[in-house]
Formats: structure tokens, C-alpha cells, sequence
């Protein structure tokens, strides 16, 4: 049926009234001469109304003759109509096509950059690589060229594994996904020596090429040699560069304060809610107020109401502002119960500081109380691997030379 | 001899299963609850009022009673009704 009245429309029909006396007659002759007629209904005695195309209502006139009856139209509906009346009114139709024009203009410009993935390297270096060739915010996105973005970029970041670049409406996503670049290996060509990558006491010291200069019980400080590249002959004054090896395990200690009151406030929510919607228009916001938070202690939240379902980072945001009421309440702890969860915390945080290859020797872990402060200090002895190979300064060895 | 020639289409259509209201040329009415009625192979309306529909067929007049009918499309072979409709009856 729908479908039916969308085709009328497009099409154009006319609401027509006819007057006279033998209408049955009329309605017989219209349908004989196969003109469609169609919504009839019968207002008075003399009365019909009926709805009929625009060919069917001039092929309805010789029906009328022969009847005698009188038509008269009470509206005319449909597109050729609108057209029709569009037709006297030029500067409509001018502003609707400059409308469109503005539309696919406007549609047709890049006015968000978005960078996905990058971690390492900063958004507005990428930016500013972007910028340099001439891709910012506001050129038309049929000239860019997506293969030439990915070129440049892949040239200019090394870090770069994979790298995307796709336009979506207005926007513009670049997608990098960045790689973990290893860390730098020295050829073992170069000479080099070991330093202490930390503080620590030296248990072991095995040098497999070099010759150790700490032995066991050193306390050797970060940047310290440890396994010397520079070995000098006793009976000659000549020095031999080597590439240094080996491995110097020394003692390190981390230590861990976590500090937690024994007296805990504890803001409970009593249910209650309180909301204050803003409007926010850039960066001016227009509150709605409805009088003070009428509570003391609160928690206040801010949500974003979305104005339209669509994906669009629009000017006009819509905010509410939600005050829940909260109870303040003093509780007193265990304090059992908090040195264990004290010590808990203490060695995750400590687990994370961490390497890999490290052997826990010792933990010690202390309580004390101050100013109804409970502070767990933990400390933990472990044996590690301190070296790392640092190149052999060129200006050096021209030093010695 | 008419009612021979009757009986020969009937007894045609019921071997054949042919629709009768092809082969006798008898109109065919569909209700659709009691606010809609098609009438195909009529005749012509005879009165039309918004209480009372007569429609010519070949089985006699068919009087539709009822009250606020419309005619939703009026062609030479189909009528639609529209409205609350209370009575049917056949005058022959």
C-alpha cells in the first residue's frame, strides 16, 4: 500500500469534489473509461470526494459532460506540484544547489588527522613530517596519495613495522604499529669494556676475554669498569684492544616503603544523586544550574550525553554532571591484617623493578608506626648480572696512542 | 437452453478445477474481517452512500450495509470497500 502512495506522489494526484446528482453513474463511466480513481468518499447527497492522477482528473471532463455534474479541486499533492511551484522561486533552488555545493566541498576536506599505535615516537613529530610534505588538516583528500604518506613515513621512522593510512569521511587514520628494536649489539670486533649497569657487590667477576678489575667484595658504582678491553703487556708499553667479555655478578639491593593509615576514612555512597547538565559549546560551557549541591561531602562525575548516534568529535557536547552523596566514615584497621597487605604490595611493586636473570639472596622486611601511619619498609638483597658492554672510546685509545 | 449451456461450464470448471468465477462469470467477493470488501467482476454501483452500497452483478444486486464506507479504488473489474461493515445481501 506504501508503495502505492509513494508512486501517486512522485507522480502527482489531485483531491477533487464533485457535485451532482446521479455520482453512481459518474463512478461507473470513470471506471468504463479505465480512469483510476481511488479514496472516494461520499461527503453529502450531492457530494463526492476522490482523489485521481493528473491524467486521470483531464480525462474525467468528457465523463463530467455527459453527466452533468460539476468538479472542482480542493488540492493538488505531489512532486510535479512542488516542482511546479519551485519553478517562481529561483533563489530557493539557487540556495539548496549551493547548499549541496558547500556539502560535498566541506565533505571532500581532510579536518582530522588521527594517529593510531605510535608509542615511542611522538604524534607531533609525525605531524610535523606530515606538514613538511604538506599534509595537514584542511587539503582535499582526492589528492592525497596514501602510498607516498606510507613511503615517507617508513623512510623517516625506522621504528616503523607496519604502517596504514586510510580516509574515512573527513578523517585521515594513520595506523602504526611500532616495532621493538633490539638493543644495540656490538660487533665483537670492537673493543669494549664492562661497566656496572648499578650500584652493588661484586660476588663474581668471571672475564672470558679482558681482564677483570674488581674482585669479590668491591662495592663498585654505576659506570664503573668492570672487565677492562685495554690489557697492557707487562714487559712492553704497547696496549692491546679487546673486545671484553663476560659475565659480573654482584650483589644490588631494592628497597620498598609502602605507607598506609591505620585510620581509613571511607567515603560511602548513600544513593543519593544530584545532577547538573552543562552544555558546551568549544570551550565555553553554558551550566543549567538548579540551585546549590545540596550535600556536603560528594563525588562528582562527569558523563557525556551523545546529542547525535554518530562517530563525530562535534563542538557542542552535552555534559552531565553527577553529585553522588557520600557518607564519610573512620575505620580502624587491623594492623595485622595491614602489615601483610603492606608486604603484599611491597614485593609486587618490587618484583617489577626487577631483571629477569636475578636471584633473590635475602628479603628483610621491617613495621613501624608513626602518627597512626603504618610503614612497611621492605628490602630485598639480589644477585645479578651489573655488566654492560660500552664501547672503547676512539678519542681514548688516541689518548694512550 | 441457457440453463443447459450453465450447467455444461459448471460441470467443465468442476472436472477441470477451473475457477468458477472465470468459467461462469460469477462475481467474486473477499472479506477481510469486516472493514474491508473486493468485489471483482461486477457490474456497476448503483448507490453509493456512506451507510448503503449496491454494486450490479451478474448474480443479482449485491447490497453491502454497513456504516463510514469508502471506496478505496473503483476499475471495470474490482471495487474495494473500506469501512465498517455490517451486512451482506444478495437481492436476485
Amino acid at each position: 500500500m506504501e508503495t502505492i502512495k509513494t508512486w501517486n506522489f512522485f507522480r502527482g494526484y489531485v483531491i477533487i469534489r464533485v457535485e451532482g446528482l446521479t455520482l453512481e453513474r459518474f463512478l461507473n463511466l470513470a471506471a468504463n473509461n479505465d480512469i483510476y480513481l481511488w479514496d472516494i468518499n461520499r461527503i453529502d447527497y450531492t457530494l463526492l470526494e476522490m482523489k485521481a492522477t493528473i491524467d486521470g482528473f483531464k480525462a474525467l471532463k468528457e465523463v463530467v459532460k455527459k453527466v452533468g455534474c460539476r468538479t472542482e479541486i480542493v488540492d493538488k499533492k505531489g512532486l510535479p506540484f512542488i516542482l511546479y511551484k519551485l519553478r517562481y522561486r529561483k533563489m530557493l533552488g539557487l540556495g539548496f544547489v549551493i547548499f549541496l555545493c558547500i556539502i560535498i566541498f566541506l565533505s571532500s576536506l581532510i579536518w582530522h588527522i588521527e594517529i593510531i599505535g605510535n608509542d615511542k615516537v611522538k604524534t607531533e613529530d609525525i605531524r610535523s613530517v606530515l606538514e613538511q610534505e604538506n599534509i595537514k588538516k584542511g587539503i582535499i583528500k582526492y589528492k592525497l596519495d596514501k602510498d607516498y604518506i606510507e613511503y615517507l613515513l617508513l623512510n623517516e621512522f625506522d621504528i616503523f613495522s607496519f604502517l596504514s593510512v586510510d580516509i574515512k569521511g573527513t578523517k585521515l587514520i594513520i595506523e602504526v604499529k611500532e616495532q621493538d628494536l633490539p638493543p644495540e649489539k656490538i660487533d665483537t670486533d670492537t673493543p669494549c669494556n664492562i661497566i656496572a649497569s648499578k650500584r652493588g657487590v661484586i660476588e663474581k667477576a668471571i672475564a672470558r676475554n679482558g681482564k677483570a678489575v674488581v674482585k669479590k667484595g668491591d662495592v663498585v658504582d654505576k659506570g664503573q669498569t668492570l672487565i677492562t678491553g685495554v690489557i697492557s703487556d707487562e714487559y712492553s708499553e704497547e696496549q692491546i684492544f679487546v673486545h671484553a667479555e663476560g659475565e659480573v655478578l654482584a650483589k644490588t639491593v631494592y628497597s620498598q616503603i609502602i605507607n598506609e593509615p591505620i585510620i581509613k576514612t571511607i567515603e560511602k555512597e548513600t544513593g543519593r544523586v544530584y545532577e547538573r547538565r552543562q552544555l558546551k559549546i568549544g570551550n565555553k560551557g553554558v551550566q543549567f544550574f538548579k540551585g546549590d549541591i545540596p550535600y556536603k561531602d560528594y563525588i562528582e562525575s562527569v558523563r557525556e550525553v551523545k546529542l547525535f548516534d554518530i562517530d563525530l568529535n562535534l563542538p557542542i557536547k552535552l555534559l552531565v554532571h553527577e553529585y553522588k552523596e557520600v557518607k564519610k566514615e573512620e575505620i580502624k584497621q587491623n594492623i595485622d591484617l595491614l602489615k601483610q597487605s603492606n608486604h603484599i604490595k611491597a614485593v609486587e611493586e618490587l618484583n617489577k623493578q626487577l631483571s629477569s636473570g636475578a636471584q633473590i639472596e635475602s628479603k628483610d622486611v621491617g613495621h613501624s608506626i608513626k602518627d597512626n601511619v603504618l610503614s612497611t619498609h621492605v628490602v630485598i638483597e639480589v644477585i645479578e648480572d651489573i655488566g654492560e658492554k660500552s664501547i672503547i672510546d676512539s678519542n681514548y685509545k688516541e689518548d694512550i696512542d | 437452453m441457457d440453463n443447459k449451456m450453465e450447467n455444461f461450464k459448471y460441470n467443465i470448471s468442476e472436472a477441470l478445477e477451473l475457477p468458477k468465477d472465470i468459467v461462469l462469470d460469477l462475481p467474486k467477493i473477499i472479506m477481510v474481517g469486516n472493514i474491508q470488501l473486493n468485489i471483482s467482476n461486477h457490474k456497476g454501483i448503483i448507490e453509493y452512500t456512506q451507510e448503503i452500497l449496491r454494486i450490479n452483478s451478474n448474480i443479482g444486486v449485491i447490497k453491502i450495509s454497513g456504516n463510514n464506507l469508502k471506496l478505496k479504488t473503483i476499475l471495470s473489474e474490482e471495487i474495494i470497500v473500506r469501512g465498517n461493515i455490517e451486512g451482506i445481501q444478495i437481492i436476485s
